[in-house]
């Protein structure tokens, strides 16, 4: 059945815009208004959903707290105040964020941004480039028990995170790498259950005489991974660089254990200042919904600038 | 895995009559290649898992060291309520979370490949990805409180009664799994749209010429060759909902009356709550069988159904 | 990391490999890597975790002077929220490197003497010659382990009061010194029950003690609170329940057996629930799908509220009505009631510096440092000349404190229970009080949820 479907999209050529087969645009003419109609109807619905929440937030982030309960129904902020960000951006003393109704301690924001990107950065290099290797071997190379080893590397995504987190915790602990950025790395460093699966589906599309020509030029297996199977395989590796990116920042628990440092802190531990403080306490309504947008722009950021690539590359992570 | 062997063959059939490598041939660069993988798995995952399997045979306070009990815990564990509760109230979490977001997804996936390739809605589609899930839950528990959050004043506005969506035992289940369709569904879309990508158009105008509209093709041809990838993200997503923890830490934390009190939110309040890691890993070992057992369900079921399309 | 080394001779590949590793131990050298406590110079950094952060401003001060009279002594405040404050605890328990001093939970500490984690003071306190009456009565107690050690000296007291919005309130036509006036019994409810009637208001502007209140369309609750309490009820039900001439347990720090099944505590919770079912308080649904009581008192969806002297300061400062506080209402006992709880600076057993640890926590226990944090009108301190310093600091900031330690003056307090079963007791107790509270079961189910508390002590 995969062979049906992979040959007519060959993965080989990543071009960044695809010529449009037979598609969409000419059936829409052809076929009924009120079909299109109803569909962008559907479509327009789903993206309110999806982005009002998003209102909201800005709207609380440039709330006054103690103003959110009286003013539940307005559709403004409540007692517009730029206060909310300038705690995010640590630029407000203790005193001043008590009063504000938020909490205390030091926010080095810009400190911690960084943390963020060396952690994020180095966790999706580490994974992305290893998960590589190992689907490789799982999808490119033939050697007895091969399915049986990726069966058992694949069990991995149904261990329960809670059930290694103390041992690993331990581990690091016992390594001497608390509060160091190899310790809050190394976990997701070499390998995901998730990447290597990813990456094998996409891999197994890919035709062999490609690869073959190059063993015959007398290639070894590393050089043709390296200068074959790698490149041809950007547009995939880059939708799973952007995940795990994506995951890597957003972690809270792993790095909350591990860095507390500030030179290690990141930003979602940073931030997590803003939860509640007390037994039963509310939190910092618009500190937490600031300090979510700011530390949410970085990625998005991100998704805006390779933007259409991304996007498209998505459309074409190739899985069998 | 079913999704192993259906693949194997696969890329054996699509490089015919080419000359067969000695039986070992790849065995030492596959090593080489694995080295990476494998030193994470078996630090990470391997080993830690190996010790909690047998933390679960012991009694474990994790400040002092475990104490074998033999199978002590798992007898605990058939009688234990709770356990049977979080189960079934996982399950339905699962069956809920899933079913709904796998219809959306391919909803907006369709739609996305029928209506328009803008990158500005796929852009917002995947944006509540973004977000952490944490933050994702105290969001929309903040826009869900009973007096103050917009979302029932907005209800309220046009007339309906306002609702107890984290305290009614009826609701609260189904707003959590609610969230996290908001927060997954563009996630899984996109994946989906990638399958989409890859279905040769030629099925498409085929089946138009056989005269079927298209709902007709949407059942005979769109969903029947999404199934691989229906596998491959259902296997991850379905592993995943399994796991919901945050969401329902963050807002019910458990209640009304055990209402969403899920088994991962069960076994952390006994690791962490009561120190009872023995127990808890007892229970982590049970949910990590269950996954096996679901994720191989799954992986027959799709491949069960390959052969119709075919 | 090492063993990825052995790679780097295979290929070009396993260049890369090297030159990826390498680069993530030198990402590891840009960070500070030092967790190592003491520095060359011989001076030792204490750190003391905290989850409060509205007590940090006050505990620095008592840092900054405790270094001063101890050269050589620094402390590094940390602060943690308390969704993640007691799981960090527990990891850095198991990992060895838990803070040196941190503060304490009365119905965590249990668990963690039992376990050895952290350390008995009581020597250290004879050889100090600390005045232990100092405290105020009762504070001492809750740190006592099943041993008869005392782990733990205690920093603060908190007591629940009855806060209200005052506006509301003069609409109602009470005065303020009317509320210092309420009691409350399990037959009528008393003038508490009427007064919580009045002050409830339906969508038509009708009273809850007027014909034709609407009590499924109700604009304001007389009564709000947040859960059912579970097993504790501390600004739940507990105020009504110990006024009632009601305790917890048999003995208390470390009771055998618990009472759940008493009369005293049925009839009460049977008249408390009562209260939803008129409509002076609102569903456990609705209740508990709420962001937070505080913020529904703000918002006017609540006339008044059950809550812990600890958030005084937060509720006076919210916006969009007056808001004040007053004593819990007089029960049949004659007296009023509360939960007496408090807070205690915590050892860690495992600390390279246990000397310098007790002179940290000495310090923090002293009247000094005390008095010190009372200035500060965020809670009330354990010794008794700083619990009055702060009753003045709260009147200043125009919170009547008085509310509050009134419990103290009169002796109406009644300790938290301690026991190291807290966690499974509440897994038994909070759903069987959830579902009294939402009307699926009798308050009578109280008994046989006892009975199992109880077996679970027994083990």
């Amino acid at each position: 059945m995969s062979t049906t479907i992979v040959p007519a999209t060959p993965p080989a050529t990543p071009p960044a815009e695809v010529p449009r087969p037979a598609g969409a645009p000419e059936k829409g003419s052809r076929r009924p208004r009120w079909g299109t109609v109803l569909g962008w109807a559907t479509m327009i619905v789903i993206l309110l959903i999806t982005l009002f929440p998003f209102y909201w937030m800005l709207r609380t982030a440039f709330s006054t707290n103690s103003e959110l309960a009286a003013q539940a129904a307005n559709l403004a902020p409540a007692g517009f105040t730029l206060d909310a960000f300038r705690r995010v951006f640590g630029l407000t003393t203790l005193e001043e964020s008590l009063a504000q109704g938020g909490a205390g301690g030091r926010i080095n924001f810009w400190l911690y941004l960084r943390n963020s990107v060396i952690m994020s950065t180095a966790i999706t290099l580490g994974q992305v480039f290893f998960s590589a290797m190992a689907a490789y071997a799982f999808a490119r190379l033939r050697w007895p028990g091969r399915n049986a080893v990726f069966a058992v590397f694949l069990s991995a995504l149904m261990v329960p995170g809670i059930f290694t987190a103390i041992p690993n915790f331990v581990l690091i602990k016992e390594l001497g790498l608390l509060n160091t950025f190899p310790g809050l790395v190394l976990p997701t460093f070499f390998m995901t259950p998730f990447a290597i699966f990813f990456l094998r589906q996409f891999f197994l599309g890919i035709p062999h005489e490609i690869e073959e020509a190059a063993m015959i030029d007398g290639a070894s297996r590393g050089r043709t991974f390296l200068r074959i199977i790698l490149p041809m395989s950007a547009a995939p590796i880059t939708t799973l660089a952007v995940l795990t990116y994506i995951q890597a920042w957003n972690e809270y628990f792993w790095p909350l254990l591990v860095g507390q440092s500030d030179g290690v802190r990141v930003l979602t531990v940073a931030l997590g200042i803003f939860r509640s403080q007390t037994p039963q306490g509310s939190p910092d309504w618009a500190g937490l919904m600031a300090a979510t947008l700011v530390a949410a722009l970085p990625i998005v950021l991100l998704f805006v600038v390779l933007g259409r690539r991304i996007v498209n590359s998505i459309g074409f992570s190739g899985i069998k | 895995m079913a999704v192993i062997t259906t693949a194997a063959p696969a890329a054996a059939r699509a490089r015919p009559g080419r000359p067969r490598r000695p039986r070992y041939g790849d065995l030492r660069t596959a090593l080489i290649f694995l080295i990476p993988a494998t030193i994470g798995f078996v630090t990470f995952y391997l080993v830690p898992a190996v010790r909690g399997a047998w933390f679960s045979l012991t009694d474990y306070s994790v400040l002092a060291p475990p104490r074998f009990v033999g199978l002590d815990n798992y007898e605990r564990l058939v009688q234990d309520p709770l356990f049977w509760n979080a189960m079934g109230v996982t399950a339905y979490y699962v069956v809920m979370n899933i079913g709904l977001q796998t219809v959306l997804a391919i909803a907006i996936a369709v739609l996305m490949q029928r209506l328009t390739r803008s990158a500005f809605v796929r852009g917002v589609v995947l944006l509540p990805y973004f977000v952490a899930n944490v933050v994702v839950a105290l969001v929309w528990f903040f826009m869900l409180d009973f007096q103050m959050g917009i979302v029932n004043v907005l209800l309220e506005r046009v007339g309906l009664d306002p609702q107890a969506f984290f305290g009614d035992p009826a609701l609260a289940l189904p707003t959590i799994a609610l969230i996290n369709v908001w927060r997954h569904m563009g996630y899984t879309a996109l994946l989906i749209f990638a399958g989409l990508q890859m279905i040769d158009q030629q099925v498409y105008e085929a089946a138009e010429l056989d005269g079927a509209g298209p709902l007709r093709q949407f059942w005979s041809v769109t969903l029947p060759l999404l199934r691989p990838v229906l596998a491959l993200v259902l296997v991850v997503t379905v592993t995943g909902s399994f796991q919901i923890f945050d969401t329902v830490a963050v807002t019910s934390a458990g209640g009304p009356v055990d209402a969403t009190r899920v088994i991962y939110l069960y076994i952390y309040q006994l690791a962490f709550g009561q120190l009872d890691f023995g127990y808890a890993s007892a229970l982590s070992v049970v949910l990590f069988l269950v996954l096996l057992g679901v994720a191989l369900l799954q992986l027959r079921l799709t491949r069960a159904s390959e052969s119709d399309t075919n | 990391m090492t063993t990825m080394t052995s790679s780097s001779r295979t290929s070009t590949t396993g260049r890369a490999v090297a030159a990826l590793a390498a680069a993530a131990v030198a990402l590891g050298a840009a960070g500070c890597a030092s967790t190592s406590q003491a520095a060359t110079d011989g001076t030792v950094t204490l750190t003391y975790w905290m989850w409060d952060a509205n007590q940090v401003p006050g505990y620095q001060k008592c840092a900054a002077d405790f270094e001063a009279a101890n050269p050589g002594v620094r402390v590094n405040i940390e602060q943690y929220g308390w969704d993640d404050y007691w799981t960090q605890l527990t990891a850095r328990m198991v990992a060895e490197s838990a803070p040196d001093v941190f503060v304490d939970h009365s119905q965590q500490f249990g668990k963690f003497a039992e376990l050895d984690q952290i350390l008995d003071v009581s020597d250290r306190v004879a050889a100090s010659g600390i005045d232990l009456s100092q405290y105020q009565d009762g504070l001492v107690d809750l740190w006592r382990g099943q041993d008869g050690g005392l782990y733990g000296l205690p920093k603060d007291w908190d007591t629940v009061g009855l806060y209200y919005n005052a506006d509301m309130l003069a609409d109602a036509g009470y005065t303020q010194d009317d509320l210092w006036e309420l009691e409350w019994n399990p037959a009528d409810g008393g003038t508490f029950e009427e007064f919580v009637a009045h002050m409830s208001v339906d969508s038509n502007g009708v009273r809850g003690d007027e014909p034709g209140f609407d009590k499924d369309n109700v604009e304001v609750y007389g009564l709000g609170y947040n859960e059912s309490g579970g097993g504790y009820g501390q600004v739940q039900w507990a105020s009504f329940a110990l006024s009632n001439g009601w305790t917890y347990s048999d003995r208390n720090p470390w009771p055998t057996e618990f009472r759940y099944d008493e009369p005293a505590l049925v009839e009460t919770i049977g008249w408390w629930r009562s209260l939803v079912d008129k409509g002076y308080m609102p569903p456990l649904a609705v209740a508990t799908s709420g962001v937070g009581s505080q913020e529904a008192l703000g918002a006017g969806a609540y006339a008044s509220l059950i809550e812990g002297s600890w958030n005084a300061r937060s509720i006076s400062e919210l916006g969009g009505a007056d808001f004040q506080v007053a004593p819990t209402p007089v029960g049949p006992s004659g007296e009023r009631g509360t939960v007496f709880n408090g807070l205690s600076d915590a050892i860690y057993a495992g600390t390279p510096h246990p000397d310098e640890a007790w002179a940290w926590v000495e310090y923090l226990a002293s009247p000094d440092c005390q008095l010190r944090v009372a200035e500060e009108a965020r809670v009330f301190p354990a010794v008794k000349e700083a619990s009055d310093r702060a009753v003045a600091a709260f009147q200043e900031i125009g919170v009547d404190a008085d509310a509050f330690s009134v419990h103290v003056t009169d002796g109406t307090t009644t300790p938290s229970p301690v026991t190291d079963r807290w966690a499974e007791l509440q897994t038994i107790m909070q759903p069987t009080m959830d579902s009294v509270l939402s009307f699926q079961s009798d308050p009578e189910s109280l008994a046989p949820a006892n009975r199992r508390v109880n077996e679970l002590l027994a083990e």
